[in-house]
């Protein structure tokens, strides 16, 4: 084939001509003149292909305009108008671009990460040349990938806009179908959370992104709803800020998980350890108070040690730890372990 | 893989902006800035250079100076008006200032004032400019470690100074090790210092949660231990044990949080993992966590030590694990 001529080259010279028509340019004069449609090998191959230009180019925030000529209404035009799709004056120093280097490598997601790259790639552009110094060495920050319903979300967010999707509930395993108006989307110690309004239930509900199962599809027009209610909000995201933090009561063997001793603290109420149970669990070993805000994550850490940490006290995370230990003390009779 | 037309576009259009506010830069320069190499810069100047309005006749064309290009110069000489720097999209502009904004709250406090005010005024010139709130995005990224080991390890970071850590891993096994510092490295579920293990004699990640103590040495860094260093991602360790998980759909989280070197999705909905484990320890750890995911196991040792740690525990309950039955 003969001078194929690249689509970034094609996407470019389209947006050169319709910078510089006059007026506006139809799409006759587009397949026409245009360097690169001409690869067009039949009608609908070219408007194919130019419809899948508008849509990148809108993708990457340069619009084109639809102008219909004063005579039929049949006869439309195209343009780009600069000024609608300009960055605002921003002065970025070497320094603060540098900056924009950490920003590249915090998404997991590739959706975020493609528009982080993007808007990196524009901000350049406005950048002082590079200096030597990098005063980011040594850093790196990122956050877990929110998965494929990251994305959608996050246009439902900004655009106001209701979705629907399959979610399975924690309690029960149940999957079942919810609507919510979104209202923010949250990153709490690994995980990714949706805090929105639950229309079935009439309430503010948070759901966990890696529970969501199939797509998430929009319902409904956009700015179907209006800011959230400010108490509201404030409500659920309480729920996932450090929350209160009390105090668990281990016994820990000597010398072990030092990890857990190195944040302990001095004992605010003292267990009953003279209660014969007590007394009996933590015979021959050191009781340590180690401050925790979410009872399950404790329960998590203390788990990984075994027989070397036994929780007395609260009952909620002793509870969390029996019933992780249970199902592992099970682990070699699963069905379909073979090898 | 081949890059996007789009991404390609997106920085050639950006070219002409940066080229038309700096006038002569040199290929390498420009490379660096772009963060691509100077071949494809080389590239993209080559594709401006036949693009225009259309005639495509010489004076249509964006146009560089001959002469400087050939000593490895670009200077652009007629930009077809095209020098207007694009807006960010309403996506974009989330995504940068919501990373930008948790960066500063995580990393501010134990930044040097320098570095802060770069960052924050960074941040501030973005939310300006892009008019984003980013009230729809809040990532809180975890600060772990103690202030004193975090302010030790960022000093050392800094001055390029090896330390001296005292370190808890995940066998519950304490120990004494010197190491050069390469980055640290935080994330929404916790901190991390990647470095040059003196003891180990390669790369490893250190949990901040686990560094019970961090000494800044009077020795320098080895230049030779951190220059290469750049994989920040978790990747299976070749040298590793192949074990096999059977995982129910709601254990996804232990194939989205762990390094794992192949993913197979069942027809029932079911998936199997293999991963590469050196750390046994690490590995009890995540099935005493993951237990009630998991359907199947191989090799059959493993489920074997998971259950009887299991059991043991249990035993350490004594009278509770009797009692507490929900």
């Amino acid at each position: 084939m003969p001078d194929q001529i690249h689509p970034a080259e094609r996407l470019l010279n389209l947006v050169i001509a319709l910078v510089n028509t006059s007026a506006r340019m139809t799409k006759e004069q587009i397949r026409r003149s245009v360097a690169g449609y001409a690869d067009a090998a039949s009608d609908d191959a070219f408007e194919r292909m130019f419809e899948r230009d508008k849509d990148t180019l809108r993708e990457l925030g340069i619009p084109i305009l639809t102008v219909t000529g004063s005579g039929h209404g049949d006869d439309i035009g195209y343009r780009i108008d600069q000024e609608a799709y300009a960055l605002p004056p921003i002065d970025l120093t070497a320094a603060e671009l540098g900056v924009l280097s950490l920003a590249a490598q915090f998404w997991q997601d590739s959706a975020a990460r493609v528009d982080t790259s993007r808007a990196i790639t524009k901000l350049r552009a406005v950048g002082a040349a590079p200096e030597a110094t990098d005063l980011v060495a040594g850093l790196a920050a990122r956050v877990s990938a929110g998965g494929d319903a990251f994305a959608p979300l996050l246009d439902a967010v900004q655009a106001r806009q209701a979705v629907t999707f399959r979610y399975r509930a924690a309690s029960n395993g149940e999957v079942l179908s919810r609507v919510v108006e979104p209202w923010k989307l949250l990153a709490r110690r690994g995980g990714w959370f949706v805090v929105g309004r639950d229309r079935d239930r009439e309430a503010p509900r948070s759901f966990r992104l890696s529970r969501i199962e199939g797509r998430v599809r929009t319902v409904g027009p956009r700015d179907a709803f209006g800011e959230p209610d400010a108490a509201a909000l404030a409500d659920v995201l309480a729920s996932w800020s450090a929350g209160e933090s009390r105090v668990a009561t281990l016994a820990v063997r000597p010398e072990r998980a030092e990890a857990l001793r190195a944040r302990s603290v001095d004992a605010t109420e003292q267990l009953d350890l003279t209660d014969a149970w007590l007394a009996r669990v933590a015979a021959d070993r050191d009781v340590v108070h180690v401050p925790f805000t979410s009872a399950w994550e404790l329960a998590e850490e203390v788990v990984g040690y075994g027989d070397a940490v036994v929780v007395l006290a609260p009952q909620a995370v002793r509870e969390t730890v029996l019933r992780l230990l249970r199902v592992a003390a099970t682990l070699d009779a699963a069905g379909d372990t073979h090898g | 893989m081949a890059e996007r037309a789009s991404d390609r576009l997106l920085r050639m259009l950006g070219m002409i902006t940066y080229l038309d506010r700096h006038a002569g830069v040199p290929v390498a320069q420009i490379a660096e800035h772009f963060a691509v190499t100077p071949a494809q810069v080389l590239s993209d100047v080559d594709t401006l250079w036949m693009t225009g309005t259309p005639g495509y006749l010489p004076h249509d064309l964006i146009d560089f100076d001959a002469a400087s290009y050939e000593q490895g110069v670009v200077r652009l000489t007629e930009s077809r008006g095209m020098t207007r720097p694009l807006r960010l999209g309403t996506r974009e502009a989330v995504v940068l200032v919501a990373a930008l904004r948790a960066m500063a709250a995580a990393l501010g406090p134990s930044l040097d004032p320098e570095r802060a005010r770069v960052l924050g005024s960074a941040l501030e010139k973005l939310t300006a400019a892009t008019g984003e709130a980013a009230a729809a995005v809040d990532v809180r990224l975890a600060v772990d470690g103690s202030p004193v080991v975090v302010a030790a390890i960022g000093t050392a970071l800094q001055t390029g100074h090896r330390l001296r850590l005292r370190y808890v891993n995940a066998a519950d096994v304490t120990s004494e090790r010197d190491v050069d510092p390469i980055r640290l490295i935080t994330d929404d579920e916790r901190s991390y210092l990647l470095g040059w293990c003196y003891r180990a004699g390669a790369e490893r990640l250190f949990r901040l949660d686990r560094v019970l103590g961090a000494e800044v040495l009077d020795d320098l860094i080895d230049p030779a231990h951190t220059a290469g260093a750049r994989s920040v991602e978790f990747h299976p360790d070749p040298t590793g044990g192949l074990v096999t998980l059977h995982l129910t759909s709601r254990g996804r989280w232990v194939a989205e949080s762990v390094p794992v070197e192949d993913v197979r999705n069942l027809a029932d909905g079911t998936f199997e993992v293999d991963l590469r484990v050196v750390d046994q320890a690490w590995l009890r750890h995540l099935l005493l966590q993951a237990a009630g995911e998991v359907l199947g196991l191989r090799p059959t040792s493993v489920a074997r030590d998971v259950a009887s740690v299991a059991r043991s525990a249990l035993a350490a309950y004594g009278p509770f694990a009797e009692q507490d039955c929900s």
